[in-house]
């Protein structure tokens, strides 16, 4: 008898049924996790976003949500973001990308980030500026005072692909600016890109505007000075002194 | 019958020097045997999850049932008898000690192949009915499918629920789920019963019954152990009774040793309400009890019985009856706290 | 054989609840509902049928477990029916077994039943051919019923009934997104992943048992699937049931 028997049969019983049950725990605890394991190498990984994609319209699946609609497209939208992450690093493929994001927008017209992120997804990387344009054109239609939405769009037509759109831009940027929930910088942004686009009228109202209400020291001088150069062109009539610097290759001017 | 056995030797609780429990017990395959239930030092300590507080249940209890004897285990609430027998019905695990039921150590799950125990006021299954109830608990104890239902229905029968075989026991009263526990507690014919008061919520007759069914068990040479608070049970039953005591074990002894040694009266009945004085000289043994429109006198010394009675009857006075009384379970258990506390006195003197 | 009577035993006390016929026949009204609402779902009405009758089976099966499972043992427990069970030759863990295997032979007959009354429906409906998918997707609804279960049961044995069901309930939750969980990992750093990845394995993998996006499509899974799947979960209990059995040794019921 060695000491571990002598030591097993000092415990009392209670103790070395639980011992036993404890080891029986551990031992398929392992097997689980082998199996768990195995599982993940050989069956095929699980693809939500395709799943996502596969589901009927927002508007039918809005009545399976049960009222949870919006909890439904939180987790849609993780597992969105997830798959879309895959694929970019995959086969930059995202035929069905705006089903998704409609399915998504539909369940949760609020949800603000689908919006903007796939917008831009579609912009970018689908390289389908159009499908990305009436995506943000729904969420403004469902959203019509969000400052967010409406700057994400201005941006979007700032960095449109293959040439800005500097009036749609500045529109966008003005309206942001006015909203709740705009960021500060609409106004400037705005102010900025109506010079470039050459409307120097509504260029100095907005620069006059950030002068006045910008927080930071830095911005307002900025804008004193843009206000002066404005002044300046306005009266002599010499617009291209504050276009200039900012001239790029594929700015439109209209 | 070795050195351990409680009813002839002064119990190691009460003499207040406990042997460690180990060391003092007999080889157990030699007293187990004899004994269908044998307790070493059996303690039980419950702790508080939050408080860490313990409070003792049982105190290094030594006792031993006899096999075919009906044994009573008596005392208050609280002193520990529910805990011993859930102990040894397995329902509860022991902090130390050692306990055997036929022979096979209760660690053993066997140990309850042939155990047969009344929880205090048991509860069922609600969507179950009486029959099906005793053939499940029949086949859990090992029966075979037919004689289980063959038990069932006999039991149900014999504890007078027999017409009400299909009714589900939600529909069972207080006292008829009582005899469902008996019948389940006795269905498979076990060796030993552990009845936690058996007679608890029955009606005089639903008492009557249920002493009749461990009289006739005691007839087979089952061995029956049961609590109960009423002395006359006890005493009808008892082959033997222990007394328990803030989870020590205060005395073991057969139901007359236990009535014999508590001090008896005697109460003489008169008739009206006569015009006599107790005299100085029956002081303390004498005194008088008027209660219900009737005069009555208790006398504490039986010896001077004679001398009461022709005091009385040399006044005139009627005498209608002559009763002893019989002390009251409060009084056993009075008499046995006094005797331990004087006891716990002398053991801390020592120490 | 002890097990066995404990669980026909439970069996019949669950079947018995008034709960289960209420969930039975909820889960057919909705069945129902999915055809009397079919013209809301602008064509996609068998998808729905599917999708809905599927779940139906897990969502009524987990109300089931936190209904009834998550008070199986502790309420035989605080009404005293265990007294008359364990003062019997009865090993505890035995006892948890057969309350295991009740109610899961229970779920399955739900399951069973609900599943059979998707199948008839879809047969009727000219859908035959999606019977082998339906019969899969119900076979691992009932796995995924019975891992569950056992959870319930182990908590059952240990705390009150409400928390039982609200620790059964997050198991659950966690269980579905273990998936996602382990895709978080691979992109933490390492020390977090490892720790991330076995929080993964130690929970349910539930998404193992979901193949209602092929189901819906009337798809039926690999062997290899249903293999692993059903190896799984058996280890999966076996562990719940042991960690439960060693916990439930040292219990004293007062």
């Amino acid at each position: 008898m060695n000491a571990a028997t002598l030591a097993w049969g000092a415990l009392p019983v209670v103790r070395r049924r639980m011992l036993v049950a404890w080891s029986v725990a551990l031992v398929l605890g392992v097997g689980v996790l082998q199996l768990a394991a195995y599982t993940a190498r050989v069956l095929p990984r699980p693809k939500p976003f395709e799943e996502l994609a596969y589901y009927p319209s927002g508007r039918a699946l809005r009545p399976a949500a049960l009222g949870h609609d919006e909890s439904m497209a939180d987790l849609a939208w993780l597992r969105a973001v997830q798959y879309y992450g895959e694929h970019r690093q995959t086969d930059v493929r995202f035929s069905r990308m705006e089903h998704v994001f409609d399915v998504l927008t539909t369940l949760a017209p609020g949800f603000e980030g689908p919006y903007v992120f796939g917008a831009f997804a579609l912009a970018q990387e689908g390289r389908d500026f159009p499908a990305a344009e009436r995506l943000m054109l729904r969420a403004i239609e469902r959203n019509p005072r969000s400052g967010r939405l409406a700057f994400e769009l201005g941006f979007l037509y700032f960095v449109r692909p293959g040439g800005r759109d500097l009036t749609k831009a500045a529109e966008y940027f003005e309206r942001a600016g006015r909203l709740p929930g705009g960021p500060p910088q609409a106004t400037r942004f705005a102010a900025y890109t109506r010079q470039h686009a050459g409307d120097l009228a509504v260029a100095l109202l907005l620069w006059d505007e950030v002068r006045l209400t910008s927080p930071n020291p830095l911005l307002r001088e900025m804008a004193e000075r843009e206000i002066k150069e404005l002044q300046h062109a306005l009266r002599t009539g010499r617009r291209d002194l504050t276009v200039r610097r900012l001239t790029t290759p594929a700015v439109l001017l209209k | 019958m070795n050195a351990q056995s409680p009813s002839h030797q002064p119990l190691t609780a009460a003499s207040g020097i406990r042997p460690d429990p180990y060391r003092s017990a007999a080889p157990a395959q030699l007293a187990c045997r004899e004994a269908a239930v044998r307790i070493v030092g059996l303690t039980k300590t419950y702790m508080n999850p939050w408080t860490l507080k313990r409070t003792c249940g049982l105190d290094a209890l030594d006792l031993e049932v006899h096999r075919g004897e009906v044994f009573g285990y008596l005392g208050p609430n609280g002193a520990g008898k529910t805990t011993t027998m859930k102990i040894l019905a397995g329902l509860l695990k022991r902090t130390s000690g050692r306990a055997y039921l036929l022979g096979t150590s209760i660690d053993d799950v066997r140990s309850r192949t042939s155990l047969g125990f009344l929880p205090e006021q048991p509860y069922f299954y609600d969507s179950l009915t009486g029959l099906e109830y005793l053939e499940f608990v029949a086949r859990l104890s090992g029966m075979q499918a037919q004689p289980a239902s063959r038990a069932a229905r006999h039991w149900l029968g014999k504890v007078g629920l027999g017409q009400r075989e299909r009714l589900v026991l939600r529909k069972y009263s207080k006292g008829m789920l009582q005899r469902l526990g008996l019948a389940a507690a006795m269905v498979h014919e076990p060796e030993l019963l552990i009845l936690d008061e058996p007679m608890s919520g029955l009606d005089p007759f639903g008492r009557r019954d249920v002493r009749d069914l461990i009289l006739e068990q005691r007839e087979q040479g089952t061995t029956v152990l049961f609590s109960s608070h009423i002395l006359p049970d006890v005493e009808a039953l008892c082959d033997r009774v222990a007394i328990l005591l803030g989870g020590r074990l205060e005395r073991v002894a057969t139901v007359g040793e236990l009535v014999e040694g508590a001090a008896p009266t005697i109460e003489v009945s008169v008739a009206g309400f006569p015009l006599v004085e107790v005299p100085g000289a029956f002081a303390g043994t004498l005194r008088r009890r008027e209660a219900g429109g009737t005069s009555a006198f208790i006398v504490e010394d039986p010896a001077r019985l004679q001398e009461v009675l022709g005091w009385l009857l040399s006044h005139g006075v009627t005498v209608t009856s002559v009763t002893p009384q019989r002390p009251s379970l409060e009084q056993l258990f009075l008499a046995a706290a006094e005797s331990s506390a004087f006891q716990a006195q002398g053991v801390r003197r020592q120490g | 054989m002890n097990a066995l009577l404990i669980a026909q035993n439970t069996f019949r006390e669950v079947v018995r609840d008034r709960v289960l016929a209420g969930i039975v026949i909820g889960g057919i009204v909705l069945l129902a509902f999915t055809k009397v609402a079919a013209p809301l779902a602008m064509g996609e009405d068998l998808r729905l049928t599917v999708d809905l009758g599927l779940s139906s089976i897990s969502w009524l099966g987990l109300l089931v477990i936190l209904t009834v499972g998550a008070a199986l043992v502790n309420k035989e427990i605080e009404r005293r029916t265990i007294f008359n069970l364990l003062s019997r030759p009865l090993p505890r863990p035995l006892y948890l077994v057969g309350k295991w295997l009740g109610l899961t032979a229970a779920l399955a007959a739900v399951a069973a039943l609900l599943g059979g009354a998707l199948g008839l429906l879809l047969a009727v409906t000219g859908h035959a051919s999606y019977a082998m998918a339906i019969t899969q997707a119900v076979y691992l609804a009932g796995l995924e019923l019975a891992v569950i279960t056992s959870l319930a049961v182990m908590f059952s044995a240990l705390s009150t009934p409400v928390l039982s069901a609200l620790y059964t309930l997050g198991f659950f939750l966690a269980g579905q997104w273990c998936d996602d969980l382990r895709q978080v990992a691979t992109r933490l750093p390492s020390g977090s992943r490892e720790a991330v990845e076995t929080i993964a394995n130690l929970l349910p993998n539930l998404s193992l048992f979901n193949m209602r996006a092929l189901a819906s499509g009337g798809d039926p899974t690999s062997a290899l699937h249903l293999l692993l799947a059903t190896g799984y979960a058996a280890l999966y209990c076996g562990c719940v049931l042991a960690l439960a059995a060693a916990a439930f040794e040292s219990r004293d019921f007062r």
